[in-house]
């Protein structure tokens, strides 16, 4: 029996990319509805924080380095303006 | 002195006397029947005959001298080919996967066992690759049976942070628009096996060729050894080398793509994540995957119990293992079992050139669609979305979010795209799982 290799390879590519799709934006919509439920809910308080000094510390990093690139963006800014 | 002159007939007569005990082993097994009381028996031989026997168990005596009746580990019938030339070329090969690996850093940490695996797999007499060989064995514990690769994604998984993809969801669906490699090259395998005499590859071998789109190795190996284990050394060599090379194989493609003015844009800062919301995704994707694709919770489930263990941050110990030392060691073992794939009579086939090439279409298929359905959604989105990190939607994680901040930060310099890119490329490693499920159950 002949299979037509690439018509039933077409259909693979139709039903594959398919699933990953609809998977992929079922997992969006379900990350934004835990993002709203969790925001609303159960916010992170300032006091609670991280249970370990490491995770306490990463998140401050992380800060540190978002201001730090903050300030570097607006200073080249100001410099592309100038020039 | 004396020393210096008697070591090597000493070793000589070791040599010797190993060989003179063979026949007592062999006896046993020709005659069960007659002879129990002569296994003892010893045959006295001048010396002349010994060392031509000798000679005759050597390795170069059997590539310059390929028998008919030399067969290899799986016990098939090799040709002249295979046991003399074939084993020299290989012996190339292995020695380009160190060079690649040692002078040029690519991916060493699997490319170098991958490579000393091929170069014992090729040692001609005592087939390591058999059952009871050293890299027998090494396959048939975790490779054969697809073990490895799972333990490979845990760890991955504890080491995965999905930060980055948690503050922008929707950059989850450019880590499915690089599928597209998968898929796209899955028509392309077929296409070439029926109109072409070039390969001729089955559906199931199309399978596992494509999914080296999906720039995942381990999600690689895991197909290759389920849908088509006869080119999982092929499949595995290329997967890994051509994630090595996503420095070199995408920024052109996302040049090509884009315009200036495209790759100057910026992003919006990421808004911070709540730590609940990354404690909760694992769970999500796992039983997402459960009711929508169950063939893909094996490489899901690890992935996602590695993730998990991380953000718990109550079983820190369990999480440092399996990002350090479990993962390790399990990569001694996989590079080592795929290396025995290697072998001169599986890999030297014009199979092994069509994958090679197919891989490289695949690579490059899915940083287009990635680098494509990004700009689509810049056009549409409120935010701004910089094209480039829809290439990180292949996985090759972190090495592709690198090469699109690269390549972002040569068009505006300061622009730091590192982690917008990250949110599809963690997206892309579950996109091919993904993938490899629905190959899967399709197959199934």
């Amino acid at each position: 029996m002949e299979v037509h290799l690439v018509s039933e390879s077409l259909k693979f590519m139709v039903l594959g990319m398919g699933i990953v799709f609809v998977f992929l934006y079922i997992l969006v919509l379900l990350m934004r509805l835990q993002a709203i439920i969790i925001e609303r809910y159960f916010p992170d308080r300032p006091s609670e924080g991280a249970p370990t000094s490491t995770g306490e510390s990463e998140e401050e990093e992380r800060a540190r380095v978002a201001a730090i690139v903050a300030a570097i963006r607006e200073y080249r800014k100001t410099q592309t303006k100038g020039s | 002195m004396l020393i210096r002159y008697l070591l090597p007939i000493l070793i000589f007569l070791g040599a010797s006397s190993v060989w003179a005990s063979e026949p007592a082993v062999a006896a046993p097994l020709s005659g069960v029947g007659q002879s129990v009381q002569a296994k003892e028996e010893h045959v006295p031989k001048p010396l002349t005959v010994l060392l031509k026997d000798f000679f005759k168990t050597t390795g170069i005596y059997a590539i310059v001298n390929p028998s008919p009746e030399a067969r290899n580990g799986q016990g098939e019938k090799m040709t002249a080919f295979a046991q003399s030339w074939g084993r020299i070329i290989m012996f190339i090969v292995v020695f380009v996967l160190f060079y690649l690996a040692i002078v040029k850093k690519f991916e060493p940490l699997l490319l170098l066992p991958i490579g000393f695996g091929g170069l014992l797999a090729n040692i001609p007499v005592v087939n390591m690759t058999g059952p009871d060989g050293f890299l027998g064995i090494i396959y048939n514990m975790g490779i054969g049976n697809e073990f490895f690769p799972l333990i490979i994604f845990m760890g991955v998984g504890a080491m995965t942070d999905f930060g980055p993809l948690l503050s922008n969801p929707k950059t989850a669906l450019l880590g499915a628009a690089a599928q597209f490699g998968i898929f796209g090259s899955l028509v392309g395998a077929a296409a070439l096996s029926q109109y072409t005499g070039f390969v001729d590859f089955t559906m199931r071998q199309c399978a596992s060729i494509s999914i080296i789109g999906g720039a995942d190795g381990p999600t690689s190996i895991f197909i290759a050894s389920a849908l088509s284990p006869e080119l999982l050394g092929a499949i595995a060599v290329a997967a890994y080398s051509y994630m090595a090379l996503v420095p070199v194989i995408q920024p052109p493609i996302m040049k090509a793509l884009t315009t200036k003015e495209e790759r100057r844009i910026v992003m919006p800062q990421l808004r911070k994540v709540n730590r609940r919301e990354k404690l909760i995704f694992p769970l999500l994707i796992v039983v997402l995957s459960a009711m929508l694709l169950p063939e893909s919770t094996p490489l899901i489930g690890a992935f996602a119990f590695g993730n998990f263990a991380k953000e718990s941050g109550v079983v820190e110990r369990l999480s440092h293992e399996m990002q350090n030392s479990l993962i390790n060691i399990v990569t001694i073992f996989l590079g080592l079992g795929v290396g025995s794939k290697l072998q001169a009579d599986k890999f030297l086939v014009l199979d092994t050139m069509g994958i090679l090439v197919i891989g490289l279409v695949a690579f490059a298929v899915g940083t287009a669609a990635g680098v494509l359905l990004a700009k689509l959604m810049n056009r549409f989105s409120k935010e701004p979305i910089n094209p480039l990190i829809g290439a990180a939607g292949v996985s090759a994680v972190p090495m592709a979010a690198r090469v699109a901040n690269k390549v972002g930060a040569e068009a505006r310099p300061g622009n730091v795209l590192l982690m917008h890119a990250m949110g599809p490329n963690v997206a892309g490693v579950i996109g091919s799982a993904v993938a490899a499920g629905v190959l899967l159950s399709i197959f199934n």
